[in-house]
C-alpha cells in the first residue's frame, strides 16, 4: 500500500501572544490509499491541526507533510487551494453548508471551482452523488430546511462528487445524536469500501473509533499509539 | 461562465439573505441615482433652453473682441454696469469678411454695448407744448380742453411746494416758485392768456415748466449695431409696435419690456404689474406684502391720471366714478383713490373700467412710438454727450417677453452709438484734428486716436494746461445732433469703431469648432481678434449653470460618499458574519478571486438594480415633466427656461453615466471588504462555526 499521505517530523507551532505555543510536537505517520483512519484525541491534544496539515488549510512550522507525493510547504496560497480543490475533500464538524445555497447547488459547488466540466456531466455527477447518500428528495431544499444528519450528507455529498483521493472529517459526528452519527459512518465506510478513497477523521467518540480500521491516539502534539484492526464485515 | 452562474446566484442568493441592509444600501443609490439623472438632465434642459435664450436675442454664439481687451466682454451682471475696457475690433469689415468665409457662420452682426439716460420731457412739459400747439391751431374748444390740464397740473404743483415750504426753511428759489405758480394759478392769468397768449404762454414754458421735475434717474443699457442685420440674424427677434427705421437712418429700438416698465404711465403700469401678478403668477393681494404695497403706491397715483385728463373727460370720469362712491366726499382725485383701492374681488372689473374709461385719455407713454427723445451719456473719454434719438418702435424676444435680462438692452444705430460713445466720425475727427493743433500736440498716430480719447496717451499729459481748454473744446462737440445727420450710409458706417461682434451659427453644436477655425483664420489674416464662446460674455448668467452644476455634484457627491461609507461598512460587517462560509469556500477549493469577485459583484448586483430603479423613476418623472413642461411666469426663471415652460428631454448619456458612476461606487466601496474577505484562511472552516 503506498502512502498517499505522509507526515515526517512535523512540528506547529502557534503565536499566543509573546508566546509560542507548539500543537504538534514532531509527528510522522503515513496513510495508505484506501484507508478508514480515526485520530483519536481529548480536545487540545493537537488532532484538529494535523488534520489542517493534511488538509492543505495550513502549513507546518517544520517538518514536510506529502500529499499524494507533494510537499505543501513548497506551495503557495494558489497551489494549496488548487491540492485541496482536486485531491481533497472536506467534512466539518459543523456541516459549513453555504445556507444561500439548496442542496444541489452545495454539491455541485466544487465542480463549478474545478471547472472543465460539461453542464451534462456535472449534472451526472451530483445527482448520482446525492441519490448514493440518500437526498435525492430534498435536492431544491436549502440547509436550514434540512435536519443534521441531513446536512451531514450534503456534506459528504460535497466532499465526494469531485472524486478526491483523500477525505478529511474533523469529528463528522460531533454535532449529530448517536443513531445519526452511526448512521453517518455507516455511510462514509461504505463509501471507502466502494470507492477506495482514503477517510481520515478525528473523533472522540469510542462508537466512532470502533467502526475505524485504524486508530491513532494523540496527546500533547503526538503520537501516543496506534491499534490497526480487520475492518468490520470486511472480507 | 458556470463560474460566473454560480457567483451572480450566490450574490442574488445573498443579497436576498440581507434584504435590510439591501434595501437600505439599494435605496441610498437608487436615490442617488435618481437625484443624478434628474438633475443632471433638468440642468442640460436649463443650459440648452438658456443658451437659446442668449444666443438668439443678444449675444450670438460667438463674440468677435479685440485680442488686446483688458476686460473681458461681459454682458450680464455687475461686470456689465462697470466700465469695461475691451478696446476696439481692428478694421471690421476684414473681420466680418474673414469671419464669413469660415463654414457654419450665418451671420456677423456689428455690436457694442453702452448705456444712456434718458432726458424725458415731464408731463407739465408736454401739456404746455400741447397748449402752444391749441393756439397755434386756434380751435377754442381743444385750447379751453388743455387749458383746463395746464391749470389742474398747476394747482396739483403749488400744492407740492406748499407742502414742501411748510417742511423747509425759507428760500428765495422756493418763494419766488410759489408766487409765479400763484400768478398761474389766478383767474386773470388766464383770462388774459386767452386774450393774448403770446406772454402768457412763454411764462409757463420759462418760468413755470422748470418747476416740475418728475424726471426720474433711469438708464437704458443699449446695443449699437446694425439694427437691419440684427434683426434679420437674431431669430427671436420681432418688432411690438412701430416699424423699422428704413437702412441709413438714425433711430433708437426699445424692448417692449423696457419700455412698458420706464415709460408707461405709472398708475396704468401698477395695475399692469398686479394684473400680471394675479392672473399669471396667481399671487394674491390679501396674502401678498409686496402686492399690498403696490395697492398702497397706486392711491397716490391719482394726480398721474387726472392731469392727463381733459375737462371733459375729467368730467364723464366722475360721473362715473360718483355713481361707484356716492359717499367719497371731495375731488375726482379722492374718487379716483378711492377707485384705486383694488382687492382680490374687485381687482378684475375695475382693471377692465381703467383700460376701458381711462386709458385712452391719456398719454400711455411719455414718449410714444414715433416721437423723439434726448439721449444723455457720458463718453469714453469722461465728457457728458446728448443725441437726439428718434423712437422707432418696440421688439421683444419670442417667448421671453417676461424676462427683464433678455429684454435688459434696446438697440440703436451705430452712428447715434458712437456719438453717445464720443467715438470717431469724419467730421468729428477733422474738427478734432483743428484742436490738436491749437494745444500743440503732434504727431497722433491714427491708431492712438483711440487713445488720445480715452486719456490714456502720454501725449495728453504733456498738454498740460491746455487740457482743460481741449476738454472744453471736446465738451462743445456734446450737442444734440441736427437734422442733416439724421441719415448715415450705411456702407460707410462698418468703417468706423466697432467694439465687437456677435456671430451667429448655423448649427450651435459645432461651436468650439467654428471658434477654433475662426481664431485660426484671423491669426492667419494678422488681425488681432479673438473669438468668445456666449457663455463666456454673458456674466454671471453663463456661470450660474457653473454653480448650479457645482451644487447638484456636491449633493450627489455627499449621497454617494454616505453610500461609499454605508456599503463598505455593511460589507465589512457581512464578511465578518461571513467568515465560516468565505473559510469553508476556501477550503473547497475556492481561490481568493472568486471570493474577491463574489463580494464585487453582490454590490454590482445591488448597484445596478437599485440604479436601474432610480433611473426607471427618474426618467419616468421627466417624460412626465417633458409633456406637461415645467411652468413658470417668473421672469428669471423664464429667461433659464428660454420660454414660460421648460420641456426637459431625456438623455442616454446621463443615464448610462449614472449607471457608470454607481459602478465605480459600487467597486471603490466594496473593494476594501471584498478583499478583507479574500484574505480569510480556509483554515476558520475548521474552527467549528457555522
Amino acid at each position: 500500500m503506498s502512502a498517499i499521505v505522509s507526515v515526517e517530523n512535523v512540528v506547529k507551532e502557534y503565536p499566543l501572544g509573546k508566546l509560542k505555543v507548539r500543537a504538534l510536537d514532531g509527528v510522522t505517520l503515513s496513510f495508505g490509499e484506501g484507508e478508514f483512519a480515526a485520530i483519536a484525541a481529548p480536545s487540545g491534544a493537537g488532532k484538529t491541526t494535523l488534520l489542517n496539515l493534511i488538509g492543505c488549510v495550513d502549513v507546518p512550522t517544520s517538518g514536510v507533510v506529502r500529499i499524494d507525493g507533494q510537499a505543501t510547504s513548497e506551495l503557495d496560497d494558489a497551489g494549496l487551494t488548487r491540492l485541496r480543490l482536486h485531491k481533497l475533500g472536506f467534512i466539518f464538524q459543523s456541516f459549513n453548508l453555504i445556507a444561500v445555497l439548496d442542496v444541489y447547488q452545495n454539491v455541485e459547488f466544487p465542480l463549478l471551482l474545478q471547472g472543465g466540466m460539461t453542464k451534462k456531466e456535472r449534472d451526472r455527477r451530483v445527482r448520482e452523488i446525492v441519490e448514493q447518500v440518500g437526498l435525492d428528495k430534498q435536492m431544491r431544499h436549502r440547509p436550514n430546511e434540512l435536519s443534521g444528519g441531513q446536512r451531514q450528507r450534503v456534506a459528504i455529498a460535497r466532499a465526494l462528487v469531485t472524486r478526491p483521493r483523500i477525505v478529511l472529517a474533523d469529528e463528522p459526528t460531533a454535532n449529530l445524536d448517536s443513531a445519526t452519527g452511526q448512521n453517518i459512518i455507516g455511510l462514509m465506510k461504505e463509501i471507502n469500501r466502494k470507492n477506495r478513497t482514503t477517510f481520515i477523521f478525528s473523533t472522540h467518540d469510542p462508537m466512532v473509533m470502533s467502526q475505524a480500521e485504524r486508530v491513532i491516539r494523540m496527546a500533547d502534539g503526538r503520537i501516543v499509539g496506534e491499534e490497526r484492526r480487520a475492518a468490520e464485515g470486511a472480507a | 461562465m458556470e463560474s460566473l452562474r454560480i457567483l451572480l446566484l450566490m450574490a442574488f442568493r445573498s443579497l436576498g439573505g440581507h434584504k435590510i441592509k439591501g434595501l437600505i444600501v439599494g435605496s441610498l443609490l437608487a436615490f442617488g441615482t435618481f437625484l443624478f439623472v434628474l438633475g443632471t438632465t433638468l440642468l442640460e434642459s436649463v443650459e440648452r433652453a438658456m443658451e437659446a435664450s442668449i444666443t438668439r436675442s443678444i449675444t450670438g454664439h460667438i463674440q468677435l473682441v479685440s485680442a488686446r481687451a483688458v476686460d473681458r466682454l461681459t454682458f450680464f451682471g455687475p461686470e456689465a454696469s462697470s466700465d469695461q475696457d475691451i478696446g476696439v475690433l481692428p478694421d471690421f469689415s476684414r473681420v466680418r469678411e474673414v469671419a464669413s468665409k469660415i463654414p457654419g457662420v450665418a451671420a456677423v452682426v456689428p455690436m457694442g454695448r453702452y448705456y444712456g439716460q434718458p432726458i424725458l420731457n415731464t408731463e407739465l412739459d408736454e401739456a404746455i407744448e400741447a397748449l402752444e400747439e391749441a393756439f397755434a391751431e386756434g380751435d377754442p374748444a381743444v385750447i379751453e380742453d388743455r387749458i383746463g390740464k395746464v391749470r389742474r397740473m398747476a394747482a396739483r404743483l403749488k400744492e407740492d411746494y406748499l407742502r414742501a415750504a411748510a417742511l423747509a426753511a425759507d428760500d428765495e428759489e422756493h418763494e419766488k416758485a410759489i408766487a409765479a405758480l400763484d400768478r398761474v394759478t389766478s383767474e386773470e392769468f388766464w383770462t388774459s392768456l386767452r386774450h393774448a397768449p403770446e406772454e402768457g404762454l412763454q411764462f409757463l414754458a420759462f418760468e413755470i415748466a422748470k418747476l416740475s421735475d418728475d424726471e426720474s434717474m433711469l438708464y437704458l443699457p443699449f446695443i449699437g449695431t446694425d439694427l437691419h442685420r440684427y434683426a434679420e440674424s437674431f431669430v427671436h427677434f420681432e418688432m411690438v409696435e412701430g416699424e423699422m427705421p428704413p437702412p441709413g437712418t438714425r433711430g433708437i429700438l426699445i424692448s417692449q419690456a423696457a419700455y412698458d416698465q420706464f415709460f408707461k404711465n405709472r398708475p396704468a403700469r401698477v395695475l399692469d404689474l398686479l394684473h400680471e401678478a394675479k392672473t399669471l403668477d396667481g399671487r394674491r393681494i390679501a396674502d401678498d406684502a409686496a402686492l399690498q404695497d403696490l395697492v398702497s403706491r397706486l392711491k397716490e397715483m391719482t394726480a398721474q391720471v387726472t392731469m392727463h385728463l381733459s375737462p371733459r373727460a375729467a368730467t364723464e370720469l366722475d360721473a362715473k366714478l360718483r355713481e361707484r362712491f356716492p359717499k367719497v366726499e371731495g375731488d375726482l382725485d379722492a374718487r379716483l383713490a378711492a377707485f384705486f383701492e383694488v382687492d382680490d374681488e374687485n381687482f378684475a372689473e375695475r382693471y377692465e373700467f381703467f383700460q376701458k374709461e381711462v386709458v385712452p385719455h391719456i398719454p400711455l407713454y411719455r414718449v410714444p412710438v414715433g416721437g423723439t427723445f434726448t439721449l444723455r451719456s457720458m463718453t469714453k473719454s469722461g465728457y457728458p454727450k446728448a443725441v437726439n434719438v428718434r423712437l422707432w418702435g418696440t421688439f421683444r424676444f419670442k417667448s421671453l417677453e417676461r424676462s427683464e435680462l433678455a429684454s435688459a438692452y434696446s438697440l440703436i444705430d451705430l452712428a447715434s452709438f458712437r456719438d453717445l460713445l464720443g467715438l470717431m466720425t469724419a467730421e468729428k475727427r477733422r474738427e478734432l484734428d483743428s484742436i490738436r493743433e491749437e494745444v500743440e500736440v503732434s504727431e497722433i498716430d491714427p491708431n492712438d486716436v483711440e487713445a488720445f480719447l480715452f486719456g490714456e496717451a502720454p501725449v495728453i499729459e504733456e498738454g498740460g494746461e491746455a487740457d482743460l481748454d481741449l476738454d472744453a473744446r471736446l465738451a462743445a462737440l456734446d450737442r444734440p445732433t441736427d437734422e442733416d445727420s439724421d441719415t448715415f450710409d450705411p456702407a460707410e458706417i462698418e468703417k468706423g469703431t466697432i467694439l465687437h461682434a456677435a456671430v451667429v451659427l448655423h448649427d450651435p453644436g459645432k461651436l468650439r469648432e467654428v471658434m477654433a477655425r475662426l481664431q485660426e483664420a484671423f491669426d492667419r489674416e494678422g488681425l488681432e481678434v479673438k473669438p468668445l464662446a456666449w457663455s463666456e460674455v454673458t456674466g454671471i448668467i453663463g456661470q450660474l449653470v457653473v454653480v448650479l452644476r457645482a451644487v447638484l455634484y456636491v449633493l450627489i457627491g455627499i449621497i454617494f460618499v454616505v453610500a461609499l461609507v454605508i456599503i463598505n461598512n455593511s460589507m465589512v460587517m457581512a464578511t465578518m458574519d461571513r467568515i465560516g462560509e468565505i473559510g469553508t469556500m476556501r477550503a473547497i477549493g475556492a481561490r481568493r478571486g472568486f471570493v474577491l469577485a463574489l463580494f464585487l459583484l453582490e454590490t454590482l448586483v445591488l448597484g445596478f438594480f437599485a440604479s436601474a430603479l432610480g433611473a426607471l423613476a427618474a426618467s419616468a418623472l421627466l417624460a412626465l415633466l417633458g409633456q406637461t413642461g415645467i411652468h413658470t411666469h417668473q421672469p428669471f426663471l423664464i429667461f433659464l427656461f428660454g420660454g414660460t415652460a421648460l420641456y426637459p428631454a431625456i438623455d442616454l448619456a446621463n443615464v448610462v453615466w449614472s449607471f457608470a458612476v454607481i459602478v465605480v461606487i459600487s467597486v471603490i466601496s466594496t473593494f476594501y471588504p471584498a478583499r478583507l474577505a479574500a484574505r480569510v484562511p480556509p483554515v476558520v472552516a475548521m474552527q467549528g462555526k457555522e
